[in-house]
């Protein structure tokens, strides 16, 4: 039957549900029990009248014998409770003494080998519950018997006294469980209602008194997500702030340059001029790419993997940016030790943009004629990418900054936005990697150290 | 008129000093804030503009450190920061006037002529001295309402001496208003550029003190 009933939706519904289940159920329990308790001890004290009343009538009949021969003689009704016994006496197979309402037959009759004991029948279409007893000498047999139903009358008065005070009480248990029910849901409801009350871009914890300690890791959880939520926001305020001011410098020298050409006098000012506007929009162009990516990158958590080959990959950026470094007349050299491929799991075109950061970076920031030396080796199980130059390095203070958005190391004299970095260190998060920064002990600059440990 | 630029980005500076040579004046050009307070400190520049994102050493701690010392040349901060607590910062700090990035190059030229026409207490566009006017703006000087043709050099001796009207200036502070870093000065040729400017406005307005320097008189000498 319960499977036929949707289980409500509403928690209090539920409790509601589960609680007057289970005190149904309990009740329904208790009552089997009681009926078949107060069923036994009426059984067995009822038998033992019926027992007690045979062995009467089995004495009684003996006695009869010595005196009088007195045959078929009905006994009187005494009480109205009566009818629902009944008796009957046989000596030597013929009837001897009966009540009112007993049959002539014997009430037991079909078992013929049936000679003591209790049994239930049918007679006049009512059950009866009969003990058949004999006297000593087996000539005399004697039947009590009583109604069943009787004896139900008896066992429902018993249960009627249980079971009336628990009808009358039900509906006021729906009613007290019903209350306690909503009060206890009480902070569930406030809760809700604080929820609904909040403007979205409200991120301030949620706070609840008395807080209970069920709701306490819900409550909790809820103020992590608007703590983190209100980081990520702010996160990204930041980013567009810095990243519009990052802007604004190269669109200055943009419209500077620009001006000083439709000033300039001469042709070699203007032609100057010119050529700083297009350099000025390069440069847009580079901020607003990395920008992109950074932005990319940090909207992708878990960018796809797979197996990547760190020396072939680092090879080909060197590859493709030495035509830079050989216009610096700098040397850039890449060092591999070839005992197989060094292979990491990774994102190939992300780890590609990181190793092309460092090394373009190197190229950037190393004065001409600088030696930079990018190497890819595979030692105590750990795939090491290093790219370390001969240029000015960087004091401590400065290597700790690097990273930070749009932090330009003094004096480069190149135009960079600090923005490589903050994509470097993003993509090494994402693959788990250390990076580490130090002046290079070989060639005296600086010396960043990539590291995948397995 | 000539004046220090302090900024570290290669291209901006490169065309904020030709825009500024364009319309006349000296530009003397720093990359870091260092520099920039090395610069303020030794140089009398009539105005300087200072970007805060300097390395090394930030715009305003400069500002701040050379305002200390007592050093009064009007400083125009330049930044991409736009924010109102950034510029009373700047202001606060001893800024004299604050422009945001991009800047457009005749309004940066007129705000540095207003700086230090401000700085020598004259609120007029125009320098006056007896019937000689000078308009910094189009660079041209007037006598009693007729134009005078002046040659670059002769302009800016003529405007640092009214700048510094009826103040004694040595050779020395006139050579430091008239040449800026790398211009090769030649012997003699304050002596020669007075000469002329004597030649062309008249022998009044500029006299010579015998071994100190020479003083431009704002006002008519009484007969």
């Amino acid at each position: 039957m319960m499977a036929l009933i949707r289980p409500p939706r509403s928690l209090q519904g539920r409790l509601l549900l589960l609680v007057l289940s289970g005190v149904a159920l309990v009740w329904l329990v208790t009552s089997a029990l009681t009926w078949r308790d107060v069923r036994h001890e009426l059984d067995e004290l009822l038998d033992g009248h019926l027992a007690q009343a045979a062995a009467l009538l089995v004495a009684r009949q003996a006695q009869e014998m010595e005196q009088e021969d007195g045959h078929g003689l009905d006994a009187p009704t005494l009480h109205h409770y009566a009818p629902k016994v009944a008796f009957q006496v046989f000596h030597e197979g013929r009837l001897a003494l009966r009540s009112a309402n007993a049959p002539v037959a014997p009430m037991v009759g079909a078992d013929r080998d049936f000679r003591s004991g209790f049994k239930t029948v049918q007679l006049q279409g009512r059950a009866w519950r009969v003990f058949a007893a004999h006297g000593a000498e087996r000539d005399v047999q004697v039947y009590v018997g009583e109604q069943v139903g009787s004896r139900n009358d008896i066992l429902w008065a018993v249960l009627r006294s249980t079971l009336w005070p628990m009808v009358v009480a039900l509906p006021l248990l729906v009613a007290a469980v019903w209350w306690a029910v909503r009060q206890g849901m009480q902070p569930i409801r406030q809760l809700g209602r604080l929820l609904a009350e909040r403007r979205p871009q409200a991120l301030h914890p949620v706070t609840l008194a008395p807080l209970p300690s069920e709701m306490a890791p819900m409550i909790g959880a809820l103020n992590q997500l608007f703590e983190r939520i209100g980081q990520l926001l702010e996160a990204e305020r930041r980013f567009t702030a810095d990243a519009a001011h990052e802007l604004r410098t190269p669109i200055a020298a943009i419209r500077m340059q620009a001006q000083v050409a439709l000033g300039a006098s001469d042709d070699a000012l203007r032609n100057h001029a010119l050529q700083g506007t297009l350099e000025g929009c390069d440069r847009a162009t580079r901020l607003v790419e990395q920008l992109l990516s950074l932005s990319r990158l940090e909207a992708a958590d878990s960018p796809a993997m797979d197996d990547v080959d760190l020396r072939a990959l680092a090879r080909r950026v060197v590859a493709e940016l030495a035509p830079r470094a050989i216009g610096k007349q700098q040397s850039l050299e890449f060092e591999g030790n070839e005992n197989g491929p060094c292979v990491m799991p990774g994102n190939e075109t992300l780890l590609a943009v990181l190793v092309r950061n460092l090394v373009d970076n190197a190229v950037r920031y190393s004065p001409p004629a600088a030696r930079i030396r990018v190497t890819v080796q595979r030692r105590d199980g750990q795939v090491m990418l290093s790219v370390e130059d001969s240029g000015p390095g960087l004091t401590e203070a400065e290597q700790r900054r690097l990273g930070e958005r749009f932090f330009r190391v003094a004096g480069s004299g190149e135009s960079g936005s600090g923005l490589g970095w903050s994509i470097v260190r993003r993509i090494a998060a994402v693959h788990r990697l250390a990076v580490d920064v130090r002046t290079s002990a070989a060639l005296g600059g600086l010396e960043v150290r990539v590291v995948h440990d397995e | 008129m000539r004046i220090l630029l302090a900024e570290d980005d290669s291209l901006l500076g490169d065309g904020l000093r030709a825009g500024l040579r364009q319309l006349g004046f000296l530009v003397d050009w720093v990359r870091d804030g260092e520099a920039a307070e090395r610069e303020l400190r030794a140089q009398p520049y009539e105005a300087a503009v200072l970007d805060l994102g300097l390395p090394r050493r930030d715009g305003l701690e400069v500002l701040a450190a050379v305002r200390r010392s007592g050093i009064k040349t009007p400083v125009l901060v330049l930044t991409a920061r736009d924010a109102v607590p950034d510029r009373i910062r700047g202001l606060d700090v001893g800024a004299d006037d604050y422009v945001v990035k991009p800047v457009d190059l005749h309004e940066l030229a007129a705000r540095l002529r207003a700086l230090v026409r401000r700085a020598h207490g004259q609120p007029q566009e125009c320098l006056r001295a007896q019937d000689v006017e000078l308009d910094p703006a189009s660079r041209t000087v007037r006598k009693a309402g007729e134009a005078v043709a002046l040659s670059t050099r002769e302009f800016d001796l003529l405007q640092a001496f009214m700048l510094g009207a009826d103040r004694v200036l040595s050779r020395e502070q006139l050579e430091q208003q008239l040449y800026s870093w790398g211009q090769e000065v030649e012997s003699n040729a304050i002596e020669v550029h007075i000469h002329n400017l004597r030649r062309k406005l008249g022998p009044a307005l500029i006299h010579t003190v015998r071994g100190v320097g020479y003083m431009l008189q704002r006002d008519q000498p009484r007969p």
